[in-house]
């Protein structure tokens, strides 16, 4: 990844006067973590990073914004939003024009071709989490950890996000300006997760998922965090009629994961957040993975690859296949 | 399971043809099982997937969707949305641990009474197999 590029690029794209301001990655508080970076002036460009740490989603800011009503003759920012985006990110981009969640005019893409992000709780399990600042590099096929002054090879396997080992989109499907070269895509390894819970049968699914659900504390991070939830009025806060009561019990834990599930099927484009912030570890990937995969198979539709695209759950085909139906 | 168990059954009909179909199936006095809790909806498009995961919830044993068959329909095109979306949840449900004989999809236009019975037995007789639902029903409790 050329920084020197990255950075004359976001120089020039927020020194625009129709760009409100350009979302990116910098340099977190400790560790090898990033933080995201909303850059207003040409100036701060120089706090742009693009690291193998980058890896959340930044896409879920462009509708995270809140929108305030304005004082009477305030006219509302109609000015662009820059977003550097890897190809899971694009992904998240296209799926939102697809609903029409942002207009293809009000964003402009900073495509940043990813050669696969790290897992940083697998980074610190296995070697080690410090205050003092290290950074993580991409040396050709492994990454390198730059530690006070020393430099630690890691095999890419040791620490690489589970999303990028599925990964088949490491590029990004939009961008305005692409930085550096397209990488050579990789073959996704094997959904060895979702592959294990297929082979059980369905109680001993039922059993492995209760487990998992109990654990939930709903404190909503998955919804928050994914780039595709983002409904003004969102079902869990509804209250009449109230769909998902608030009890924290087995029961409202699993009609919540089934109702997110279900909202996302056709819809997420597995940039694994819902996972990596959860905190009681709940493996929502394996579940949205699992959808997405039938949509696939069964519909041959992916989120997020065509703009133009329809919506997968508001569309249909005479020829869907309907083997279930008695 | 105990001997007497008896499954309940939500089934959700869409108004043009399952509805007209079951009351045919009523008019010609076709005898089928009485465990089935029939609502009316006016189209299967308007079932919206988290009516099954509330109605097993809610203490339903086993949901039943049915509408017109495909190109039948009232609304022209509803049924073809119910039946990606459901045939969804149903790989859904099956992944998290629901049974999938609890869930059955099924067309039944105005004229198949008889169908409807078929259709009715099917549905209970696997509700019937699969046993109470106990999965992620919503239990009282007792303070």
């Amino acid at each position: 990844m050329d920084l020197e590029q990255l950075r004359k690029t976001a120089a020039e794209v927020v020194a625009r006067d129709d760009v409100k301001y350009l979302i990116g990655w910098k340099k977190g508080s400790y560790g090898s973590r990033v933080a995201p970076a909303f850059v207003e002036d040409a100036a701060s460009v120089i706090e742009l990073i693009f690291s193998p740490s980058c890896t959340a989603n930044l896409a879920t800011y462009l509708t995270l914004v809140e929108k305030t009503p304005l004082p009477r003759g305030q006219e509302t920012d109609k000015r662009k939003v820059a977003l550097m985006a890897k190809g899971c990110d694009s992904r998240a981009v296209v799926q939102l024009l697809v609903e029409k969640g942002i207009h293809r005019e009000d964003v402009i893409v900073i495509g940043c071709p990813c050669p696969g992000m790290i897992d940083q709780s697998l980074l610190a399990g296995k070697y080690g989490d410090t205050e003092e600042r290290s950074e993580v590099r991409w040396n050709g096929k492994d990454f390198t950890l730059v530690r006070g002054g020393d430099e630690i090879e890691i095999p890419r396997n040791d620490v690489l996000a589970e999303k990028c080992r599925l990964c088949r989109h490491p590029n990004p499907v939009i961008s305005d300006y692409l930085i550096g070269e397209a990488v050579k895509e990789w073959d996704p390894a094997e959904d060895s997760g979702v592959g294990e819970l297929e082979a059980k049968d369905v109680d001993g699914r039922g059993d492995y998922w209760e487990g998992q659900f109990s654990r939930c504390v709903r404190c909503y991070s998955c919804r928050n965090v994914c780039p595709l939830c983002y409904c003004q009025d969102c079902i869990l806060d509804r209250l009449n009629p109230t769909w998902i009561n608030r009890a924290v019990n087995f029961s409202e834990n699993t009609a919540f994961n089934i109702s997110r599930a279900f909202h996302l099927a056709g819809r997420c484009i597995e940039c694994g957040e819902c996972e990596r912030v959860c905190p009681a570890n709940i493996p929502l990937g394996k579940i949205n993975r699992k959808m997405a995969r039938e949509v696939r198979e069964k519909y041959g539709f992916e989120p997020g690859l065509d703009p133009d695209a329809e919506p997968f759950q508001a569309s249909f085909k005479p020829d869907d296949p309907e083997d279930f139906i008695l | 399971m105990s001997e007497n168990y008896e499954p309940n059954i939500v089934a959700f009909l869409c108004n043009w043809c399952s509805y007209a179909g079951a009351d045919l199936a009523g008019t010609s006095r076709v005898q089928y099982p009485a465990n089935i809790q029939v609502i009316r909806v006016m189209c299967s498009g308007r079932v919206n997937p988290l009516y099954v995961m509330n109605a097993l919830q809610q203490g339903a044993d086993g949901v039943l969707v049915s509408g017109c068959h495909p190109g039948d329909c009232h609304y022209m095109e509803g049924n073809f949305y119910a039946r990606r979306r459901l045939g969804m949840l149903k790989d859904l449900m099956e992944f998290v641990g629901v049974d999938p004989r609890r869930f059955h999809m099924s067309w039944v236009s105005a004229s198949e009474g008889n169908k409807w019975k078929e259709v009715v037995e099917k549905t209970v007789e696997d509700a019937r197999e699969a046993g109470p639902f106990e999965g992620f029903r919503r239990r009282q409790i007792d303070w």
